[in-house]
């Protein structure tokens, strides 16, 4: 042991020497995985970026009495118990270019398709510190997605965070991508440009390649960058993906841009931290979860804001649910996060519905502040009407139409009605002009009909 | 002073190295990180190591790094100046302004005895139809509002502070806990717009900041409302949203310094840090403390071990429901869950608690017939079901309310009940007075007198 230490005293005074930029060095003395202990090290920082020479990267996750945990978010070649590490003096950050718009990049400044790295490239916080609360401003414009479900009845507003949540297979990504894509529509004049981050955590090589060509084809690309970590790569840069991915946006909206974030998806960031902690040997949480998930969500969710400076960070979130269940541990956290959520549902999908949001379900706590008053007032004369005729339908499911009331009839046929307006095909936005004259009428039908009620 | 060096450090805490080991737990040291201070509160001293929380983060730290100790422990300051400022959970103004002529005060010190708490005091109606009727409160109540996420528990905490504080204008303090700061920054726009901050003392430690921050953020803001009940002598009322993420910090802390976690992973000690902080919400002979506290159900579970010990603490319950908020029912009120101590013929008089025995009779009811009309259609019922199934209908669409706060969300202006309105109506309804009445023209009204101006406001 002596001799190791001995020996690390020796190449430190010799690197110092050498003047090679070295801070500080020690050695790996465990290996598993992703997660190395080192000897050495005194003088390293926490979450401090330290290399092991040119095989791997990572940063200090824990400083102990004897030696120090290094967490790897990036591995060239294997590495092995002896091999030196060395401290660099700065944090751990991630790579930012005002270029990356087009491209699909990794945290670590490289443009996947070509292999090579940006050129103006900046080192940001991998996790950008707290907005200050007094450096908020209300969430009150508008951000259309082009569907109807969405900007009639549960609105996204600029600076707004926006839960998708859903079953596999049931359209929780394409309502993303359709909200990416209706950005084009939005900025007209000299307004500054729109710009949109889709962070794919844990995706397919092959899905990501479909959304970047989806992207490409409804020229959504030119304001759009796709912020990637696969699933073969370190759990740590999985982990760190959608924090530097927000990072990255509040760097856009402290100069004045409304910046739209998606994140897909939070089910699979849930599950890399729990692999990562579980491993660095730390005490569980409810469901094995490590006990801080609830701040470690809320931290990265709470930078979509409204910012004072004029600019915004609007954040959808996609959770992955199975059985339909939205009650559970993660779910429910990201509920009590978000601003709201748009639920998808698998039932709605099988009969046909598009996009088959969950009315009943889904919510927005913002609501009509985020709309002009004309969306606002023909929005909730809508969702009223339909969640009235949601219910009725529930209760009534098994009885015969026609021996109803004719008020009754009037009021299943007109709910039915408007469930068949809000059908719409991929990227195929409704303006909301067009949702007035298409929503305008049948409303205001059914709205008579209670009118009429009222007066007799 | 300098009492020893930093010689580990993991996510959440730091290990000390003392050089004289006469330290106590919460006692607060700091380092120093560039020119910035790292403060952290001692956690526990194990022979000449001390563990210490941070109050914010560890980015950066170092080991071999100097401790000093910071004298008086984790403090806020305070003055005659605190209403109408806003403070982060250590007692620092974070709204730009300066408070004059104040004075450091621990925020651990208060503890009530058991002779100095008071436990009279006087009915307080909310205007809000089915808190009043299912769920009444009295001056010096803890009365807790139990939620899932995204059922409406911030927007009821809004109407009462609306409604009560607007109302009686009585000096307050709302802690935010773990919440989120848009909508922080939202109530003190609202309050700032609406004039009524100058009497509103605001404490936030919310959901982007540490688990250290979101603890201590309910014990400065008991420390500010004990002061204005000692001190000021005065009644006060105290809106925490939420409790919850008060233990759920405690057990993010709990957790990083290695003990064993209970069940879902809450802290060892949940007893008993529940216990220190309800223990100071209490109304003592020089003024009341009445609290409203908005408490988060984790993943839908009413039985969750915190939800259940927090509840053990409280004088009334309201619970919000996801099936019922499903439904388009806002306040999601969950009736057969919702409870007061106070709801007794003896106290609300024979009348109220009558009618609301035989409503939730006949919500009950309703549920299992549902179930029959769902299978079987409504023809089948007997007459005296039919009877129940309807009016059951619109006693629930009657306990819909149209919310000041939500006004801009649902187009309806909101409407304060008087509850004598409320018990006349709901005892016509099940009495039957207002059968031939369509059921949709209950919701979103305020007492059934005024229902006809509500629906032509509504049909915009």
């Amino acid at each position: 042991m002596s001799g190791i230490i001995q020996d690390i005293v020796n190449r430190k005074i010799e690197a110092i020497k050498g003047e090679n930029n070295v801070y500080d060095m020690g050695k790996v003395v465990r290996v598993s995985n992703y997660i190395l202990e080192a000897g050495g090290l005194d003088e390293v920082g926490y979450f401090e970026r330290v290399r092991i020479g040119d095989k791997a990267e990572g940063y200090v996750s824990r400083i102990g009495r004897t030696g120090v945990t290094v967490e790897v978010v990036k591995k060239h070649k294997p590495v092995y118990v002896g091999d030196e590490v060395t401290a660099t003096g700065e944090p751990f950050r991630a790579a930012f270019s005002e270029d990356y718009p087009g491209h699909i990049v990794d945290i670590f400044g490289e443009d996947k398709l070509s292999g090579n790295k940006f050129e103006n490239l900046r080192q940001i916080p991998a996790i950008a510190p707290n907005i200050p609360i007094m450096d908020r401003t209300s969430v009150e414009r508008p951000l259309y997605t082009g569907i109807c479900g969405i900007d009639l009845l549960y609105p996204i507003g600029r600076g707004q965070r926006q839960l998708i949540i859903g079953d596999k297979k049931t359209g929780k990504t394409q309502l993303a991508l359709d909200a990416i894509v209706n950005r084009k529509n939005e900025t007209a004049g000299d307004g500054p440009k729109p710009l949109c981050i889709y962070i794919a955590l844990g995706k397919s090589k092959k899905t990501v390649k479909e959304i970047y060509n989806a992207l490409l084809q409804k020229g959504a690309m030119s304001y759009t960058f796709i912020l990637t970590a696969f699933q073969e790569d370190c759990a740590p840069a999985l982990f760190l993906t959608p924090q530097a991915g927000l990072s990255m946006a509040v760097e856009f909206m402290q100069k004045g841009r409304d910046v739209l974030v998606v994140i897909d998806d939070l089910t699979q960031h849930a599950n890399v931290y729990r692999e990562i902690s579980l491993l660095a040997g730390k005490v569980p949480g409810r469901d094995a979860y490590p006990p801080d998930i609830f701040y470690t969500h809320a931290s990265m969710l709470e930078l979509g804001c409204q910012h004072k400076s004029g600019g915004s960070v609007t954040v959808l979130p996609i959770v992955e649910t199975r059985g339909g269940d939205i009650t559970d541990y993660i779910a429910t956290n990201i509920i009590s996060i978000t601003d709201g959520q748009i639920v998808t549902s698998a039932k709605a999908f099988e009969k046909g519905q598009r996009p088959a949001i969950d009315f009943g379900l889904s919510v927005s706590r913002l609501g009509g502040a985020v709309q002009t008053a004309e969306m606002k007032a023909l929005g909730t004369a809508a969702r009223r009407e339909l969640l009235s005729y949601l219910e009725t339908r529930e209760v009534f499911e098994l009885a015969n139409v026609d021996e109803m009331s004719p008020e009754m009839r009037a009021k299943i046929q007109g709910g039915r009605e408007l469930m068949n307006r809000m059908n719409q095909y991929i990227f195929d936005p409704v303006r909301p002009e067009e949702m007035k004259e298409r929503f305008g009428p049948v409303v205001e039908t059914l709205t008579a009909a209670v009118k009429r009620e009222a007066a007799g | 002073m300098k009492i020893g060096k930093i010689i580990s450090i993991s996510n959440l805490s730091v290990s000390i190295l003392l050089d004289d080991s006469r330290i106590a737990p919460r006692s607060c040291v700091y380092a120093l990180r560039g020119n910035e201070r790292a403060v952290f509160e001692i956690a526990g001293v194990d022979g000449s190591v001390a563990k210490a929380i941070p109050l914010a983060g560890v980015n950066g730290l170092k080991k071999g790094m100097d401790i000093y100790l910071r004298e008086g422990g984790l403090s806020i300051e305070y003055s005659d100046d605190i209403l109408g400022k806003v403070f982060n959970s250590y007692g620092e103004l974070i709204d730009g302004q300066v408070l004059r002529d104040s004075k450091p005060k621990n925020i651990y010190e208060k503890n009530l005895n058991l002779a100095e708490i008071d436990i009279e005091g006087g009915i307080l109606w909310t205007g809000i139809k089915a808190l009043d009727f299912f769920a009444p409160m009295q001056k010096g109540f803890k009365m807790g509002l139990l939620g899932g996420a995204g059922v409406g528990k911030t927007v009821l905490i809004k109407e009462l502070i609306n409604n009560i504080y607007k109302g009686r204008g009585s000096n307050s303090v709302f802690v935010g806990i773990g919440e989120r700061s848009r909508e922080g920054k939202e109530l003190y726009d609202e309050m700032i717009a609406s004039g009524l901050m100058d009497k509103l003392a605001v404490v936030f430690g919310q959901m982007g900041e540490s688990s250290m921050a979101r603890s201590r953020a309910a014990y400065s803001g008991l420390t500010l409302a004990e002061y204005l009940r000692d001190e000021k002598r005065q009644d006060v009322l105290l809106f925490v949203d939420n409790i919850y993420r008060f233990v759920q910090a405690n057990s993010e802390i709990s957790a990083e310094l290695g003990n064993l976690p209970i069940e879902s992973g809450y802290s060892t000690a949940l007893l008993s840090e529940v216990s220190e902080v309800m223990e100071r919400i209490n109304s003592t002979d020089h003024g009341s403390v009445t609290s409203f506290q908005a408490i988060y159900i984790p993943a839908d579970d009413l039985t969750d071990m915190a939800v259940n010990t927090i509840m053990s603490h409280l004088d009334g319950q309201v619970v919000l429901n996801r099936k019922v908020a499903e439904k388009g029912i806002y306040p999601a009120v969950d009736v057969f869950n919702t409870t007061s101590k106070l709801l007794t013929a003896e106290r609300v008089g024979e009348r109220h608690y009558r009618l609301a025995k035989e409503s939730v009779a006949a919500l009950a009811r309703y549920q299992e017939l549902e179930e029959v009309v769902a299978v079987l259609g409504i023809d089948e019922l007997s007459e005296e079901d039919t009877n129940t199934f309807f009016r059951a209908r619109k006693l629930r669409n009657y306990f819909t309310q149209p919310m000041f706060v939500s006004e801009q969300f649902t187009g309806i202006p909101g409407r304060y009940v008087e509850i004598a309105d409320v018990l006349d109506d709901v005892e016509n309804i099940l009495t039957g007075k207002h059968d031939a009445v369509d059921e949709n023209l209950f919701s979103y009204i305020g007492s059934v007198g005024d229902k006809a101006r509500a629906k032509s406001e509504a049909v915009v």
